[in-house]
């Protein structure tokens, strides 16, 4: 296996189904002559030419559109949102479009694309470049909503979105395309491995325990996945033994494995980046009330992000988004802490 | 106007519009040295208005700002700020997300604004503030006020659908904003020939019948003589304007693409012969050496007094404290 940057393994995905599906191609702005902003792309005009690899003008609208038209006609679009903040200006195709034209059709079309980029708060990229708004998508029937915490997952969650019949969101971490192998092993060994398996893919739908434990679950997603192990590593030195699930997408969503792990650890808090109100935490606690409230021996905690637009400051910044620190402050109180 | 020709200027404007174009240079400038060596507060994006000043300050000097003329931007901001009078320490405090900034440390970089001196701020959205300038216009229409709402962005705007909504619309209310698009040829790493259909982006607004122009926009003369003929016949018979004025920028994109632009989408050579000869500054000191209104003298002074400004404002940014933990939670609503 090897160890991969997280960005490093979006590429793999990515150039690898271009190389097995000559369908596939990958349209948005920068992504070849400028090699993609975060160089993601990179080398991939030279390799796949420019009907495969489409620099478009700054037009969200047109992006989606053309991916959703595209995709009806049998190909298979990745439309790369430079940030994920720039789908909001493209959210009517995607939403009221991209989203419903099976349905609304009996079936008789389907939109096969995914729709990616880097998305999640932090770097001090202000109000309107810095929000995690994944739920934004998640709520809305007819897409789904992929949220890859670790290098593997990107790569094998891609690499299904891609093959799906559906259109796809895939919203990466940012924070996480700056996170070295070495880093990513020091919390917990094996997290920057991927198989090296071409086909390697990991199935829509398929929450990961990616820490076992006893006596809470800690559920996140993205980057917060990264927080609650780092929760989890400082829980342990305190004897209390938390486990670890990744959801990896939201849409589908994978209950079980979160109400199994429930039935052994009898307490949950479930983390989230963004806005509490109406949030993937808020549906995941609700369910959890409806489905395991026997099993619990303490109130679910949720762990979320300030109902703020983004501040620049940085110490601003840091108080409205989630860490470790209180993942772990949260995990106590279910344990009868304060 | 072209360089080289002899006009009477009024000395005591052109003066000032020179000392604000300088002053602006240095700010911004001083700007990026602080993001790369680190340790100011400033973080994310910077992107640098150097080789586009003639613009802000000409056109801005052709408002009436106190009698309610007034101006939005994009992201690329810090300029206007200027130009409005926003007194330098705040913007820079702002820019390193200190709470004497003008926005409280809250927006930085791209969310400068001064309610007070009528600038409505900054977007980071590519396009996002076009059909807000629609609104500016339209309540000055409503109350029956003789003013202009002017509307600053680049050519990367005109490919957003909100842009062509916009237009339509302000033409059709006769609203009276200008429209002014910065066209340094590039949107981040791509060239309007790769990203326009039609580079003659004049032309492409045609089709909404609205009054339009293009000009050079490194002539602080041009700038500010053909503005203000324009804004007065706006003030005279509300209707919209279109005006291009071509620049060019100096810097990468943002502060962090400064080394990747000459590697990805332009050369080297192009930058320094821009830099050679199409420096607004430089353009305005053989314009206003030859009219008499400055002198060599005056050009190291107010550059002097520039340099000294611009460190007086960072040094306005790092006695300023950070934001208290309480102002995470104020200003989300009314
Ligand atoms: C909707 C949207 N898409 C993409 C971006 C990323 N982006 C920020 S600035 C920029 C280039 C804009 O160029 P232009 O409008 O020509 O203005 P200039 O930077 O040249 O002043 C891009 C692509 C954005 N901020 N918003």
């Amino acid at each position: 296996m090897a160890k991969l940057r997280y960005i490093d393994a979006l590429a793999l995905a990515l150039r690898e189904e271009m190389r097995r599906d000559p369908n596939v191609f990958l349209v948005g702005e920068e992504v070849g002559q400028y090699q993609g902003t975060l160089e993601l792309s990179k080398g991939f005009l030279e390799e796949f030419g420019k009907t495969r690899v489409v620099d478009t003008p700054i037009s969200e609208v047109g992006i989606i559109g053309l991916g959703i038209g595209a995709a009806m006609a049998g190909l298979r679009p990745v439309c790369e949102m430079m940030r994920m903040d720039f789908a909001t200006p493209a959210y009517d195709q995607i939403v009221q479009h991209a989203a419903k034209i099976r349905y609304m059709f009996g079936g008789q079309f389907q939109v096969p694309m995914v729709i990616r980029g880097p998305s999640g708060v932090g770097l001090q990229l202000s109000a309107q470049h810095s929000q995690a708004i994944e739920v934004l998508f998640a709520h809305i029937p007819g897409l789904k909503v992929v949220v890859p915490a670790t290098p593997a997952d990107a790569k094998g969650l891609l690499l299904t979105a891609i093959r799906d019949n559906n259109p796809v969101m895939v919203l990466e971490s940012l924070r996480m395309y700056f996170m070295k192998p070495d880093d990513l092993e020091a919390i917990q060994p094996g997290l920057s491995e991927v198989p090296d398996d071409p086909d390697f893919s990991v199935p829509l739908g398929q929450a990961n325990v990616l820490r076992e434990g006893k006596d809470v679950t800690i559920v996140a997603y993205s980057w917060m996945v990264i927080q609650a192990l780092k929760a989890a590593n400082e829980l342990a030195k305190e004897g209390i033994s938390a486990e670890v699930i990744d959801l990896r997408t939201l849409l589908p969503l994978d209950m079980n494995t979160v109400l199994a792990s429930i039935k052994k650890t009898h307490r949950a808090v479930v983390v989230q980046e963004q806005w509490p109100l109406y949030g993937c935490a808020a549906e995941i606690s609700a369910q959890i009330g409806e489905r395991a409230f026997y099993d619990l021996d303490s109130p679910v905690m949720r762990v979320t992000g300030a109902f703020v637009p983004m501040p620049y400051a940085k110490n601003l910044e840091n108080l409205a988004f989630p860490t470790e620190v209180d993942i772990i402050a949260a995990a106590k109180r279910t344990l009868g802490g304060k | 106007m072209a360089k080289g020709q002899k006009a009477a200027l009024d000395a005591a404007k052109y003066r000032r519009f020179y000392e604000q174009m300088v002053h602006i240079r240095e700010f911004e400038e001083e700007c990026l040295r602080a993001f790369q060596r680190g340790g100011h507060g400033i973080g994310g994006y910077l992107h640098l208005y150097s080789g586009e000043e003639a613009i802000a300050v000409g056109i801005i000097g052709a408002l009436d700002l106190s009698a309610g003329d007034c101006l939005i931007g994009h992201y690329r901001d810090h300029a206007y700020a200027l130009a409005v009078g926003s007194p330098p320490g705040p913007v820079m405090a702002e820019i390193c997300g200190k709470y004497d900034g003008c926005s409280k440390g809250k927006g930085g970089s791209m969310h400068i604004c001064d309610a007070e001196r009528g600038f409505y701020g900054g977007y980071g959205i590519v396009g996002g503030n076009v059909p807000i300038a629609l609104g500016l216009g339209w309540a000055l229409k409503y109350r029956q006020q003789a003013g202009v709402a002017v509307c600053f962005f680049g050519d990367g705007s005109m490919n957003q659908g909100a842009f062509h909504e916009t237009l339509n619309m302000a033409q059709l209310y006769k609203v009276p904003v200008l429209f002014v698009l910065e066209n340094n040829g590039y949107a981040m790493g791509t060239s309007i020939e790769r990203s326009h259909a039609n580079t003659d982006l004049t032309d492409r607004v045609s089709s909404y019948n609205m009054n339009r122009k293009k000009i050079d926009g490194q002539n602080i003369v041009t700038v500010y003589e053909e503005v203000s003929k324009i804004v007065a016949d706006m003030k005279a018979n509300p209707a919209p304007f279109f005006l291009e004025c071509d620049t060019y920028r100096f810097h990468g994109h943002g502060a962090a693409d400064e080394a990747k632009q000459t590697v990805v989408y332009r050369t080297k050579a192009e930058i320094e012969a821009a830099k050679a000869n199409r420096d607004p500054i430089a353009i305005a000191a053989e314009i206003l050496l030859e009219a008499g209104v400055i002198t060599d003298d005056d050009i190291v002074r107010i550059h002097e007094e520039a340099v000294v400004e611009a460190k007086a404002a960072m040094k306005f940014s790092d006695d300023s404290p950070v934001p208290p933990a309480d102002e995470l939670l104020k200003d989300v609503y009314a």
